[in-house]
């Protein structure tokens, strides 16, 4: 099953600087006897939902679409942390407010940052899930 | 609230369904899981679209829109659900994002119940919408029950409402209708009444005492309860009931009232019809007896109070009889209802009495108990509550026989109706109802006895009649109607057969418990003119016994009814024993008639023709009482009479002094060579019976034999003593037989 299980651990595993043990953990609360695979059908989701959203956050960026902009932001700001991604979720935060403070300098660069770390966490949860 | 509803509980064991609505399938599959953990039947959708396709045929508890979502948002979700039928009060959380102050607004705007700060944190989600759940039943039970009173309320007329007192501050006060006590005052849903609206609405006449009733209890704090009349504002009469009860503050203070209004009219209605039937008459619509004596009773309470006289007027029509009689009954309920208008202009007629007012010290409103009613039949009173004096009431008794006068149009014809008119007044002539009532109908029957149409006042020595003259003679008026007439019987006896050949009817009035004998009365039904109905309801009542005997045991002689001279001058006398005969079917064999010598040879040549005619009907006549008057004996020897009875005195006498016994051998002689029959009267002793008989009358009645009885003694009588012939003078009466005097034939079957 997944390496979740094996928690808490001396060593901190290789995810746990991407995705905040405290956030699995109470995902894995949801479903403590893993028969519903709960946790591994919400990373399986979250994956899907940031593999479609990261290329669609570039696109509106490149269109000048800040509307779907932010709400690439916003809908992964509340996955990303209720997966525990919580710097990813920060990164789409800082967008979501610029975009609705009508701040659309320096986007480029967040946006840069999220596609990084977006990087970083899909290669966290793909860890996290049986192949 | 009582949670203990059926819908709490119906709600309670099924986990409640959740329509949960967001595009981001991350918070959507976590959102489902967690609240499906906590016991929530959870349905997702993805987007705004799916949410209302999904709602086209289905109705969740409760709905959770995530408020950003491409496409169809939570707003534009909220707003098109809540427009759709049945979706307007199911509760709506909306999820936004935190310190987004805006989407809470919008939220609120497009309809959502609450909102919801989207966070990982599930036992408050759970929490909340178990919050707007219960907040949701309470709703529909709320809804459910205020549609339920609403219902009731409508269906009985009714409606609630509140009043605030006004403040200290001095603002008036406020008062709030439920959409139904608007209704009840005539007004819509949305109207704004305030109290002075509504005392405008009440009848004029009334305003002020309600305002006072209303400023009472409010002053007091006491409970209110009454019946206002109202004209609402679309015209239509009403009788509104306002029931309230103060409410207090912390303080104990009275803050205010709170009630219901109720439209009551129908009831009412349908009481006051009750309360007239009872108390009005149905063909005259004037006050009936019951209602007469009770204004009566309080006039007499008030008068004795305020120590002024009052009076009662008795008013009888003259010869309504006689009209209700040749016109027919209708016609005489057309000329009923035609004098009663007439009185009712007479007096000032108050219709109802203002009866809350009457105990009022000093008040007026005994005048409204003024009235004309009918006490029966033809019969009316007026009734005076107060008067000054004596002249007061012959005036309005003048006006009365004034107004009469005038000819009434009954059934097309013209009829003359004069009233007699008896005046009673309060103490002097009596100080209750009836003895007032019954002094005034000795007022009003010495006007009847002194020619009609006329009024008298009572006094005790009316037009020097003495005062139980009247009343008797008053009394014996109501007599026939009132059935205290009986016949009793005497039968006659042929001695030598001892056998009944007929009986004598004799009149009695059984006048309460006692049983008035002739003597007492038949003198004065002959001076005031009561003997012909007396008569004629003898000669009907003879007929109607002819029958039953005839019935019960063959019966088949005639009896034998007294007739003052006065009847047989009556034209209609012949054709009354005919109508009788046929009525009850006997031959008219079976009554004979009685007319005393004395009234036979008064009026002699008035009488003739009716003996003639009553001869060629088979209706044979006696002369009673025979040898005390004058008879000429050319006349007898002309009249068709058929018997003689020997007058009692001379029956007494009988072998006491030789010169009764001489004039009653003449009367029999006479009546021999007349060829009529003889019969003695009177007799008592079986000695009187010897010679009456020796002298050669048979046929004989007196106590020897039976004294006058009832019908059913008489049918005992025959039973128990002629039939097993067991009296002393049936024995005495066959040894005379024996002794040889000729058998003399006699009609009818002997018994």
């Amino acid at each position: 099953m997944l390496a979740m299980s094996h928690a808490p651990q001396t060593q901190p595993p290789a995810f746990a600087s991407v995705l905040d043990p405290a956030s699995l953990q109470r995902l894995h609360e949801l479903d403590p006897e893993g028969a519903n695979r709960v946790v591994e059908r919400v990373l399986r989701a979250f994956e899907t939902s940031l593999t479609r959203l990261l290329p669609q956050a570039s696109q509106a960026l490149a269109q000048g679409d800040h509307e779907m902009l932010r709400h690439v932001a916003h809908t992964l700001k509340s996955s990303s942390a209720s997966v525990g991604a919580l710097e990813l979720s920060r990164c789409c935060s800082e967008i979501e407010n610029r975009l609705r403070q009508m701040q659309f300098d320096g986007l480029a660069e967040r946006l840069a940052r999220l596609n990084a770390e977006g990087g970083r966490v899909l290669a966290a949860v793909r860890s996290l899930l049986p192949d | 609230m009582t949670p203990a509803l059926p819908l709490a509980d119906e709600l309670a064991a099924k986990p409640p369904e959740v329509l949960l609505v967001d595009d981001d399938e991350v918070n959507l599959l976590l959102t489902a899981v967690a609240l499906r953990e906590r016991g929530f039947d959870i349905t997702e959708a993805g987007g705004g679209e799916h949410a209302l396709q999904l709602l086209a045929d289905w109705a969740p508890d409760i709905i959770v829109l995530d408020a950003m979502m491409p496409g169809l948002d939570g707003f534009a979700t909220c707003r098109r659900l809540r427009a759709m039928p049945g979706f307007e009060n199911v509760p709506v959380l909306m999820l936004t994002g935190l310190d987004d102050d805006a989407s809470i607004t919008r939220a609120y705007q497009a309809g959502a119940t609450d909102f919801f700060v989207k966070a990982n944190q599930w036992s408050l989600l759970a929490g909340r919408l178990q919050y707007l759940l219960r907040a949701s039943r309470t709703r529909i039970e709320l809804e459910r029950s205020q549609a339920k009173l609403a219902r009731a309320q409508d269906l009985a007329r009714m409606g609630s409402f509140d009043w605030r007192r006004a403040g200290a501050a001095g603002s008036g006060g406020s008062l709030m209708l439920s959409a139904q006590g608007l209704r009840v005052l005539g007004h819509g849903p949305g109207d704004h009444v305030s109290l002075r609206g509504i005392l405008r609405l009440v009848q004029r006449a009334e305003r002020r005492s309600v305002l006072r009733l209303l400023q009472g209890v409010a002053q007091h704090s006491s409970v209110l309860a009454t019946d206002v009349p109202v004209a609402l504002p679309d015209g239509r009469q009403r009788i509104i009931h306002v029931e309230a009860e103060p409410e207090f503050n912390e303080h104990g203070h009275s803050v205010g009232y709170t009630g219901i209004v109720q439209d009551v009219t129908d009831r009412r209605v349908a009481e006051d019809r009750i309360r007239h039937l009872a108390n009005f008459d149905s063909l005259t619509g004037l006050p009936n007896r019951r209602q007469l004596v009770w204004r009566m009773e309080r006039a007499i309470e008030h008068a004795r109070r305020l120590g002024h006289p009052c009076a009662f007027l008795l008013i009888d029509l003259d010869r309504f009889k006689i009209i209700n009689d040749t016109l027919g009954h209708a016609a005489g309920d057309e000329l009923l209802m035609e004098v009663a208008l007439r009185l009712r202009a007479c007096v000032r007629h108050s219709e109802q009495v203002t009866e809350g007012a009457l105990e009022a010290v000093g008040s007026r409103a005994h005048r409204t108990l003024e009235a004309v009613g009918r006490l029966g039949g033809d019969e009316f009173i007026a009734l005076l509550p107060e008067i000054g004096d004596e002249r007061d009431a012959q005036r309005v008794a003048d006006r009365i026989l004034e107004v009469m006068r005038d000819p009434v149009l009954v059934g097309g014809q013209e009829c003359f109706v004069t009233a007699s008119v008896g005046i009673a007044i309060f103490p002097r002539d009596g100080t209750s109802v009836a003895d007032l009532m019954r002094n005034s109908d000795v007022a009003m029957y010495s006007v009847k006895s002194q020619g009609k149409d006329a009024s008298a006042v009572y006094s005790p020595q009316l037009a020097g009649r003495g005062r139980e003259k009247l009343e008797l003679e008053s009394a014996l008026h109501k007599a026939i109607e009132r059935d205290e007439l009986v016949l009793h019987y005497q039968p006659m006896i042929d001695v030598r057969s001892a056998r009944m050949v007929g009986a004598e009817a004799l009149m009695r009035w059984q006048r309460g418990n006692m049983l008035v004998p002739p003597g007492d009365f038949i003198p004065l039904a002959e001076e005031s003119g009561l003997i012909l109905p007396l008569s004629e309801w003898a000669l009907r009542e003879a007929a109607r016994q002819a029958r039953l005997w005839k019935n019960s045991f063959g019966f088949d002689n005639a009896i034998s009814v007294n007739l003052p001279s006065r009847m047989f001058e009556r034209s209609d006398l012949v054709d009354q024993i005919h109508q009788n005969a046929l009525s009850y079917g006997i031959p008219h064999r079976m009554i004979q008639l009685e007319i005393t010598e004395t009234g036979l040879m008064k009026e002699l040549q008035s009488v003739i023709p009716a003996l003639h005619q009553l001869k060629e009907i088979d209706v044979e006549v006696a002369i009673d009482d025979f040898g005390t008057g004058y008879s000429s004996l050319a006349y007898l020897t002309t009249l068709p009479i058929s018997e003689l009875k020997i007058d009692r005195s001379f029956v007494r006498d009988l072998g006491v002094t030789p010169q009764s016994s001489g004039i009653v051998t003449a009367i029999i002689a006479v009546a021999r060579s007349l060829n009529l029959r003889v019969i003695g009267e009177g007799v008592e002793t079986l000695r009187q019976m010897e010679v009456l008989h020796r002298l050669g009358c048979s046929l004989m009645q007196g106590f020897l034999f039976s004294r006058p009885i009832a019908p059913d003694d008489l049918e005992l009588w025959l039973k128990q003593t002629v039939l097993p012939r067991r009296a002393p003078w049936i024995g005495q009466a066959n040894e005379l037989d024996v002794g040889g005097l000729a058998p003399r034939a006699l009609g009818g079957r002997p018994f």
